[in-house]
């Protein structure tokens, strides 16, 4: 879609009442940072966010701003540069661990890949989610951009047979998963997966094992299932 | 809200300073909650998500350009995002970003914009107020509307467009840019 197609539905898309197939293709086009869409979008949610101003207003029960400072200051006061940089590190080492030892006919062409995971990992429309706990089964972080696509960080992943892989699924708001690409952890049993590319309206991502080759649908019960 | 008062707050948010939390929440959770309630209609299920809310502003606030962006609108929008994915699956995709914040009109929230706002709204024929309805509190698709409304999808898109343009105009162009 060009500007002018999009221009009629700047409202629509932030009310979120446009159709999958034109989110998806909005998204992919302010994922380019086009100057004059981003503004038309922007203006958009300030009408969507001043029609909060209709709502009848509800006290919420004074309990509850206990509640929510209670749950801030539980979490990690680090501060971001400590918590998002060594994310983007570590993926960017781990790629370059794969580049080096796993396979040699990759050594070249990992270059992009690495630089695609950076991308993807610094980009603020990027977002992330972590699963499972660490040092238990299966636990790591996805990050998706709806422009630029997935990196899949996985540790203590399950041990699988040769004939078997590990498929990535996104899961849209509505209808089947998505195959998005196939992978295997190293002996260590973790995995960086990248896949470059648009991704449609994920609402979560999955991982199952399935058969070399991959299948069109899944076929296994996902072992992975974090929600964005 | 003045513009100092954002840019302190997102700066002390982005420090992590709890306090930037309950000022916020002093600020704009009352509205966040009344909005979520609207919605879902369950003041259980509502505290939780405006939690959940509070939780992704401090968890995403390092993605703030403090000089820019409005922490209010930004609450506001995550909170419809939450209440709507309980009612509904739904992907909010690129309309948490930060940067669509960036610049808003800082008193959009102010007490004279509510006011206009209803009457805007409540000036609106049934259709167009229909789908802003369908629209606002369920996020209903505009397929979606086209099916429960029992009408062809162009002509529920077209109620959109009039409807909105409406309430922009009423609204003036602070909010329109």
């Amino acid at each position: 879609m060009n500007c002018d197609e999009i221009r009629q539905d700047y409202t629509s898309y932030a009310l979120g009442i446009a159709d999958d197939a034109e989110s998806a293709a909005i998204a992919q086009h302010l994922a380019r940072k086009c100057p004059d869409c981003v503004r038309g979008i922007a203006s958009a949610m300030a009408t969507v966010t001043a029609m909060s101003g209709a709502v009848q207003i509800v006290e919420p029960p004074p309990r509850l701003r206990r509640r929510v400072m209670a749950t801030v200051e539980q979490t990690p006061r680090r501060s971001w540069a400590g918590v998002f940089v060594p994310w983007a590190i570590t993926a960017a080492m781990s790629i370059a661990l794969v580049a080096i030892g796993v396979s040699g006919r990759h050594q070249l062409g990992d270059t992009p890949k690495l630089q695609q995971a950076l991308s993807i990992l610094n980009d603020p429309a990027t977002r992330d989610a972590a699963f499972g706990e660490a040092g238990r089964p299966s636990n790591g972080r996805v990050f998706e951009n709806p422009g630029k696509g997935v990196v899949f960080i996985g540790a203590n992943l399950p041990r699988i047979d040769a004939d078997k892989t590990f498929e990535l699924w996104v899961i849209p708001a509505t209808g089947n998963p998505v195959p998005i690409g196939l992978f295997r952890s190293q002996s260590d049993a973790t995995a960086v997966f990248v896949w470059p590319g648009p991704v449609a309206s994920a609402a979560a991502i999955q991982v199952t094992v399935e058969p070399q080759g991959g299948s069109a649908q899944p076929t296994t019960k996902p072992f992975v299932v974090t929600k964005l | 809200m003045s513009a100092e008062h954002d840019e302190d707050l997102a700066r002390r948010l982005q420090r992590r300073d709890p306090e930037a939390i309950g000022d916020l929440y002093d600020r704009f959770g009352r509205l966040a909650y009344s909005v979520i309630v609207a919605i879902v209609r369950d003041a259980a299920v509502a505290e939780d998500l405006l939690q959940e809310a509070f939780l992704r502003v401090w968890n995403r606030a390092h993605l703030f350009d403090p000089g820019r962006g409005a922490p209010g609108p930004w609450l506001l929008a995550i909170a419809r995002n939450r209440a709507i994915d309980r009612v509904r699956t739904y992907d909010p995709g690129l309309r948490e970003d930060p940067s669509l914040f960036a610049d808003m009109e800082r008193d959009v929230l102010n007490a004279d914009h509510a006011r206009v706002i209803r009457k805007a709204i409540s000036t609106l024929g049934a259709n167009q107020r229909k789908v802003v309805e369908l629209a606002y509190y369920e996020g209903l698709s505009q397929t979606g509307m086209a099916e429960r409304m029992g009408e062809p999808l162009g002509l529920v898109k077209a109620w959109v467009r009039e409807a909105v343009k409406h309430l922009r105009e009423e609204l003036g162009q602070s909010v329109a840019a």
